[in-house]
């Protein structure tokens, strides 16, 4: 499966922002989370903002919120389709709002506050050419993915 | 603040200057500014050279002793200044603030930029943030605001593009304009889009510039116009504001915080509000930019900065101009030298000496300029008001 040989040798655009894709189970974002002052971060700082203390890791899901996109028609960078999309998504769990690339072949389906969902997946190159993992969300959420998978028998696979 | 006066401003036309070197191009702006001035090369306490890009396209650095130096400027402490598109304005509120405190008589602050070349690129805010890194260009930015200040005002594609055709029409009076033809709203609105809504004719140009502004403490500039016997024409500065982001998430796409901050800290500062303004040049880097921007300034209650553009209420004649020379969008946006260039034309306005595009009367003005993305904010505001 080309696909997966392209997972393997991929590298991720950015360590440690996502996780959960590496089997192809759930991606996640992975930002962080001071407990003392409640506070959440995209992408993980590491130091809180507030207290200067290190900042935990936090699985900020996969889920969210489209609350604004637009599509990029110009000469794109970084071997990104043309055209491409992106926006900013609020996160369910943590409320924190993010930008991010949207699935580049769902450009004329995105609507103000569409539930959307993660997806890491070989999007454009590194800068150096070599292909890149980027997190981008597709329209959709897991709870739909979740029921077509009971539907076909599928199991829900868990990555640790 | 202690009484600050910004004595002389010289800029070149901002264009394509494939002949010149980014130090030829500033040194003439400084000379001009110089002489408008009235100072002598060894009169100046300071220098502040602002520049964005020039390290990236030509490896070069420290420019500002070599630009300093074709004036005659040497030995005095000079300041190398790089904040993206408010390179020039940060340059000059540290001028005020060197003025002010009373360490130099006399500090000038110069700007350029040369973009025309043909590696330059994509302008973004970073090559190693991860926003850059997921396809954020300085366009895209601008675009999701756009959109949301459409779904959430109902502000139209017509308006967006009545605020191109304004600026373009000021530039045909603004011989220092890079784009001086006429556009019409279906030239803007059939122009080739870039990032939906923004077509190409709402995101504002490369451009080759460089401006000069020289400041000066009020008694240096009392003595030097008497010296004069009047040519030389100081104009006062009230505020030079500069503040950067907050990086607070969420951030409102529409109502921006930095963007409202900055302006209300300028009118604390300069004891005046927006109903007292005559002209403004604001940072109209895109279309979407000067909607934003009539509403951080209040200029317009907020959500209504559309209608305002599309009333004609911000165009020369109308109720408050903002961006007679042109604005970024028709002048040209070479970033280091924009804010200065903001200076000069809110001087020249203040002085009567705007020619064709002058607002009769206009006795405070005010330059606003922003730069740099964060965290769906802005990095820099600086907000400048001056009177007469």
């Amino acid at each position: 499966m080309s696909e997966t040989t392209e997972l393997k040798h991929a590298t991720l655009v950015t360590e440690g922002i996502v996780t959960g894709y590496e089997d192809g189970s759930r991606p996640r974002l992975v930002g962080g989370y001071c407990p003392d002052c409640a506070r959440w971060y995209f992408p993980c700082p590491s130091y809180c903002r507030s207290c200067l203390e290190p900042v935990q890791a936090a699985d900020l899901g996969g889920e969210g919120k489209l609350h604004a996109f637009t599509v990029i028609r110009m000469r794109p960078p970084l071997g990104l389709p043309q055209p491409y999309a992106v926006g900013y998504v609020d996160l369910k769990e943590s409320g924190l709002r993010v930008f991010c690339l949207l699935d580049p072949s769902a450009i004329d389906r995105y609507r103000l506050d569409m539930p959307l969902r993660l997806t890491v997946s070989v999007l454009g190159h590194d800068g150096s050419g070599q292909p890149c993992l980027r997190p981008y969300f597709s329209p959709g959420d897991h709870h739909e993915d979740a029921e077509k998978e009971t539907d076909t028998g599928g199991g829900e696979v868990r990555d640790e | 603040m202690s009484e600050v006066v910004i004595l002389g401003v010289g800029m070149i036309p901002f264009g394509r200057h494939p002949q010149k070197l980014l130090v030829e191009m500033a040194a003439e702006a400084a000379r001009a500014a110089l002489k408008d001035a009235a100072v002598e090369p060894g009169e100046v306490g300071a220098g502040f050279f602002s520049n964005g890009l020039a390290a990236r396209l030509f490896s070069d650095h420290t420019i500002g002793q070599n630009v300093y130096w074709e004036v005659g400027i040497n030995r005095i402490p000079i300041y190398n200044i790089e904040n993206a598109c408010t390179s020039a304005s940060t340059a000059f509120c540290l001028a005020c603030g060197q003025v002010a405190a009373g360490q130099v008589e006399v500090a000038m602050v110069v700007g350029a930029e040369k973009m025309y070349v043909p590696e330059l690129g994509l302008i973004h805010s970073g090559q190693s943030e991860l926003d850059t890194q997921l396809g954020l260009v300085a366009p895209a930015g601008f675009a999701l605001r756009a959109k949301r200040h459409m779904a959430e005002f109902g502000t139209t594609e017509a308006q967006l593009a009545a605020v191109a055709v304004k600026n373009r029409r000021h530039a045909a009076l603004n011989p220092n304009a890079q784009f001086r033809d006429p556009i019409t709203p279906e030239d803007v609105l059939s122009a080739p889009m870039v990032v939906d809504p923004l077509t190409r004719l709402q995101c504002c140009p490369n451009a080759d510039g460089a401006a000069a502004v020289v400041l000066a403490s009020a008694d240096f500039a009392r003595w030097r116009r008497g010296a004069s016997r009047g040519k030389v024409r100081p104009v006062d500065v009230r505020a030079a504001v500069y503040c950067t982001g907050s990086y607070a998430n969420p951030q409102d796409l529409t109502h921006w915080e930095t963007d409202e901050r900055g302006c209300r800290l300028a009118y604390e500062a300069a004891g005046v509000g927006p109903e007292d303004l005559n002209v403004v040049e604001c940072h109209d880097a895109f279309t979407i930019s000067e909607i934003l921007h009539y509403e951080a300034l209040g200029l317009c209650p907020a959500g209504e900065g559309g209608r305002l553009a599309e009333a004609g209420e911000t165009a020369l004649g109308g109720r408050i101009p903002v961006n007679p020379s042109g604005g970024l969008l028709s002048r040209g946006h070479p970033p280091g030298a924009t804010g200065a260039a903001q200076l000069c034309e809110i001087v020249a306005q203040l002085r009567g000496e705007a020619g064709p595009r002058q607002v009769p009367g206009a006795r405070v003005g005010l330059a606003h300029c922003m730069g740099g993305d964060k965290a769906a904010d802005s990095k820099s505001c600086t907000v400048v008001v001056l009177s007469v």
